[in-house]
């Protein structure tokens, strides 16, 4: 860790009266909100098809399909990078408040949150790019990751279900801490369908498969795709960086990704500038940046090897010499 | 005062940007209500596509 980086004292600690770790993670918690008002607004639209315009079996579907998409992408969002950074750093100074937001953040992505801190955290970043890192895609030693579309299908919720029984039933403080995680989620989890068992498998369960399938999942697959582990002659091969503006605005600054999993205790607000600071050593050390986002990342793993190979094409401003 | 109103124009931008895909949603769904769902389908799919090419 950069030096000035550790010897940074926490901001909770030298003002305890905070209710915030950091300035910012307010506005990680107005993100969760925004997203569960768009449940709610999209529950109460289907219960009032009227208001909506609803008149038959097609404009539903039509209203249907246009919510659940909308709702996984922004709840894809709101697992995978909001809660994610909460994972690394709690956004609360209180520990009683993080562990209780953390269970009312990820249900409504379809995870229980210790589950996806479990994961992310003691698999994931600990691992990362080993062969039993297995939240990643299969892959060779060489980096090459399986075809995109069968980690899509096959990752959330089957080979991951099998990993975690594995894995949280190994140990007995462990299994009884996942079982009382697992029923608290399930409570939360099942509200929707006491309301409208219909609405929500189409409006709750639905964008769940979105959220984890089409986004976390293509965001682990790019922002790993063609890398190395970390070794000292390769240290900053491990993963993609992604400096589009506004994907970076958009998305808590998540296409920082070779700094946050260096330095994955900087705060979410603050990787740009780390960034910054760190760029000739990712030019002289050749981390593969893109100027895009995931989106077009996964856009272009997904097609023919002609439009993988732009992929792996470097950011003109990132390349040595430039 | 100008330098007031700076902070306060960017910190505006920094909020509605960092929410901009959930207010999106929240436009899609409750816009059904005004201009119907087909067309909440219609805007959700270019904007997706959208995505995928450009970010």
């Amino acid at each position: 860790m950069i030096p000035a980086v550790r010897l940074l004292p926490s901001r909770a600690a030298s003002k305890p009266w905070r209710l915030f770790s950091h300035p910012q993670d307010w506005h990680c918690v107005l993100f969760h909100f925004i997203c569960l008002a768009a449940y709610a607004c999209a529950f109460w639209l289907y219960l009032h098809p009227k208001v909506a315009s609803i008149t038959g079996p097609w404009s539903r579907i039509a209203f249907v399909l246009a919510s659940a998409m909308v709702l996984g992408w922004i709840s894809g969002i709101d697992v995978g990078v909001n809660f994610h950074n909460h994972s690394h750093r709690p956004i609360f100074t209180s520990p009683f408040v993080n562990r209780w937001f953390g269970r009312f953040w990820t249900f409504s992505g379809g995870w229980p949150s210790f589950f996806w801190e479990y994961c992310h955290v003691t698999i994931h970043h600990a691992r990362l790019l080993a062969d039993d890192d297995w939240t990643l895609p299969k892959h060779s030693p060489d980096g090459t990751f399986e075809n995109f579309q069968r980690y899509l299908f096959t990752h959330w919720p089957w080979r991951i279900s099998i990993h975690l029984w594995k894995d949280l039933t190994a140990r007995e403080p462990l299994r009884r801490r996942s079982l009382r995680e697992l029923a608290i989620f399930l409570a939360l989890w099942s509200i929707p369908f006491w309301i409208d068992p219909v609405m929500a498998v189409f409006l709750w369960a639905l964008p769940h498969w979105i959220a984890n399938a089409f986004v976390m999942n293509s965001g682990m697959y790019v922002q790993h795709a063609g890398c190395v582990p970390k070794t000292p002659a390769k240290p900053v091969s491990h993963s993609t960086v992604f400096v589009s503006n506004f994907f970076n605005l958009t998305m808590f600054n998540i296409g920082f990704h070779s700094e946050h999993h260096d330095y994955p205790r900087v705060h979410w607000s603050e990787l740009p500038e780390l960034h910054q600071r760190l760029k000739q050593e990712l030019i002289d050390g050749r981390t593969h940046v893109v100027p895009y986002g995931n989106y077009h990342a996964a856009f272009l793993l997904a097609g023919d090897e002609t439009r993988q190979a732009g992929f792996a094409e470097q950011d003109s401003r990132y390349k040595p010499g430039h | 005062m100008e330098r007031l109103a700076r902070v306060l124009h960017s910190q505006t931008a920094l909020i509605f940007g960092r929410s901009f895909f959930p207010l999106f949603a929240i436009v899609i769904i409750l816009g059904a209500a005004l201009w119907g769902p087909w067309v909440s389908l219609g805007v959700t799919v270019v904007a997706i596509a959208a995505a995928l090419r450009l970010i």
